[in-house]
């Protein structure tokens, strides 16, 4: 018989501490997990996702696209058709400061709104394996994919970890 | 911290739990009762009203707007700067104090945010309202079009469609994305089939694992710090429509801060006669506390002492300027034919909020309801100082005149707060308007271990 490789086992605790243990030992394990939690907290990125995101960055392309983009809509508009003011540039750039800084926001929100729905994988219509209805009220969870073997040894750690309770799926 | 210990000691009780602050805030998506649907027909009524004065004067001329020589900006311009104001606190309360770590505005920021978006999108009706033939809006966009034709962008008016369109944008933005994990909470109790269907679509899947908090809430902090900027240039780009001309009254450099200023005051005074009766009817005393009014009553104290030195400011320099025509727009706006509005005006912005340096009143809900609608007032009547009087005495006297207000005019202005008044209402009965998940950051998670539970408390407030 073939071990299925798809089995996720789920944690549902009450404390961020312990479930927070429980991460570290599967991290230690090198094993596919999923935290959830009802609230963001530091102490919860530090063990599982101490990296910097990479949305900033998204963000200030974005950001820059719409600097330029603004500024050169007011440029061209103007030279494609010329409103002479006096002696004035018609590419006059202290006034078209608006139009470049709000596109300056408005590309760099819109950019961020989009790396939000990439980076997060939204809108996800699939069901998560593992999730419950508690973990956005006051429950912490673990998840963490195995293989059929390992289910019982990870049971036993994330009761030693302090789960309430833990349950056994079939995929992550 | 101060904020965390002040909420939990001042009444002796035990602290609220992540559990309470679910059970409390979804409650108020329960099914409606009577009281609710009357509020939602009465602001309908109001919208109604509005609307068929809007298509009245569509139909019969803008000549039934009550606007003629030399009054060419009235209610409606007066209206769309009233109603961008009002829309100001909001992305204040929700992405400047969110960068200061301010923790007095997690209870009410939702609620604020939800009165910019809905106040953006009162606010933008206006300047189309005011065309008279509101379809050729679509004018305003430069976008290619058979006449190769292109907006004049060193035009004030344009850089205003520019800032509007951006900051309703931006800060709809703002507010879905801090919407989307309450609305998954709201999802995971739902037990109607809408109810199920509406939350499960609109929080696009959200489950609030590590992966998906890491980068939202690095994109919230970003998404503040883009909003930020909008506080300051929404409201300054609207007074450089004024500030840009020449007209005695409008042309000062002050505006820009003067406007952003007095926009702030009246949002904060706005947010709180929205959240006193909510509070009241959804039993939110123990997540919005006095602590909060505390503090937004010296927002509004330091406010209304900026707006008030800059009404100084510009009697000051109408003086010191030598200009006649200056000297006399404010001589002509305390002793002149509109001289209500203009010691109304005082004397809701700049005497009665003082006495809010009495520590007792400012935490007296009556006392700050009846402040707040006092102010807001005062804030129209400030714009219809600066518009209507301004215009009425430009240069030359044979070109002055006055101002009387059309039926149609006080009929669209009613229905511009039935209009708000219908999304706030729908809003609150359909989506948490508390923030679930930025109360429950200022709480201190559930520890086992005592001294974690003490390290976390003390973090409370500044863990972001």
């Amino acid at each position: 018989m073939v071990e299925s490789s798809s089995r996720a086992v789920v944690g549902v605790f009450t404390y961020m501490d312990d479930a927070l243990e429980a991460v570290k030992k599967v991290k230690a394990a090198n094993m596919d997990y999923r935290m959830y939690s009802p609230v963001p907290r530091h102490e919860i990125e530090e063990v599982t996702y101490p990296e910097k995101s990479p949305v900033r960055r998204v963000s200030l392309i974005a950001a820059m696209t719409g600097c330029a983009c603004g500024f050169a809509l007011a440029i061209w508009c103007s030279l494609d058709w010329p409103l002479r003011t006096s002696a004035k540039n018609i590419a006059s750039v202290p006034a078209f400061f608006v139009p470049g800084y709000e596109w300056t926001i408005l590309f760099g929100g819109l950019g961020t709104l989009l790396s939000i729905l990439v980076f997060c994988r939204l809108p996800s219509v699939l069901r998560a394996a593992g999730y419950d209805p508690r973990f956005s009220n006051d429950k912490f969870g673990v998840v963490v994919a195995c293989s059929g073997s390992q289910v019982e040894d990870l049971k036993r750690r994330m009761l030693d970890s302090g789960a309430d309770e833990v349950d056994v799926r079939d995929s992550l | 911290m101060e904020h965390t210990h002040q909420q939990h000691d001042s009444k002796k009780e035990a602290p609220v739990t992540y559990a309470e602050v679910n059970d409390t805030v979804l409650k108020m998506l329960e099914p409606p009762g009577t009281g609710w649907f009357l509020l939602l027909f009465t602001c309908l009524f109001f919208l109604a009203i509005g609307a068929s004065c809007w298509f009245y004067q569509m139909w019969s001329g803008f000549g039934e707007s009550g606007k003629s020589h030399p009054i060419g900006w009235g209610t409606y311009i007066t209206n769309f700067v009233f109603w961008v104001g009002i829309a100001h606190s909001g992305t204040l309360i929700s992405a400047v104090l969110y960068l200061f770590r301010a923790a007095f505005r997690q209870p009410i920021y939702r609620l604020a945010e939800a009165m910019t978006v809905f106040a953006v999108m009162t606010a933008g009706l206006f300047p189309i309202i005011h065309l008279g033939r509101p379809w050729y809006a679509l004018w305003l966009m430069p976008y290619p079009n058979q006449r190769a034709l292109w907006p004049n962008f060193r035009s004030p008016l344009l850089w205003d469609v520019f800032a509007v369109s951006t900051y309703f944008t931006i800060s709809a933005t703002f507010f879905f994305v801090g919407l989307i994990p309450d609305i998954a909470a709201a999802r995971d109790r739902a037990t109607t089939k809408f109810r199920k269907a509406l939350y499960g679509v609109t929080c696009l899947g959200w489950r609030g694992n590590h992966i998906q908090w890491k980068h939202f809430q690095a994109a919230y902090l970003i998404f503040a710090a883009f909003a930020t900027p909008l506080v300051v240039s929404v409201h300054s780009v609207v007074s450089w429509d004024f500030a840009m001309s020449i007209v005695p009254g409008w042309h000062a450099t002050i505006f820009p801060p003067y406007f952003v200023a007095g926009a702030i005051f009246s949002g904060v005074a706005m947010v709180i006669t929205l959240a006193i009766p909510l509070r009241k009817a959804f039993g939110l005393e123990r997540l919005i506390t006095p602590v909060h009014f505390d503090a937004m009553s010296k927002l509004i104290l330091m406010t209304s002492g900026v707006v008030t030195y800059s009404y100084i400011t510009e009697f000051y320099t109408a003086w010191f300027s030598n200009n006649p025509f200056e000297r006399f727009q404010f001589w002509f706006r305390p002793f002149g034919e509109f001289w209500v509005a203009f010691w109304g005006m005082t004397f809701c912005n700049c005497i009665f909020p003082q006495l809010l340096w009495i520590k007792s009143l400012r935490t007296n809900i009556p006392f700050l309801f009846v402040l707040s609608i006092f102010i807001n007032i005062g804030m129209w009547l400030e714009r219809f100082n600066i518009i209507f009087q301004s215009l009425t005495r430009e240069f030359i006297p044979a070109a002055w005149g006055g101002y009387n207000f059309s039926w149609v005019e006080v009929g669209i202005t009613v229905g511009a707060f039935g209009w708000f008044g219908m999304w706030m209402t729908l809003f609150i009965k359909f989506f948490p308007s508390v923030a679930i998940t930025e109360i429950k950051e200022i709480l201190p998670p559930p520890m086992r271990r005592a001294e974690h539970g003490h390290a976390a408390v003390a973090n409370a407030g500044h863990h972001h």
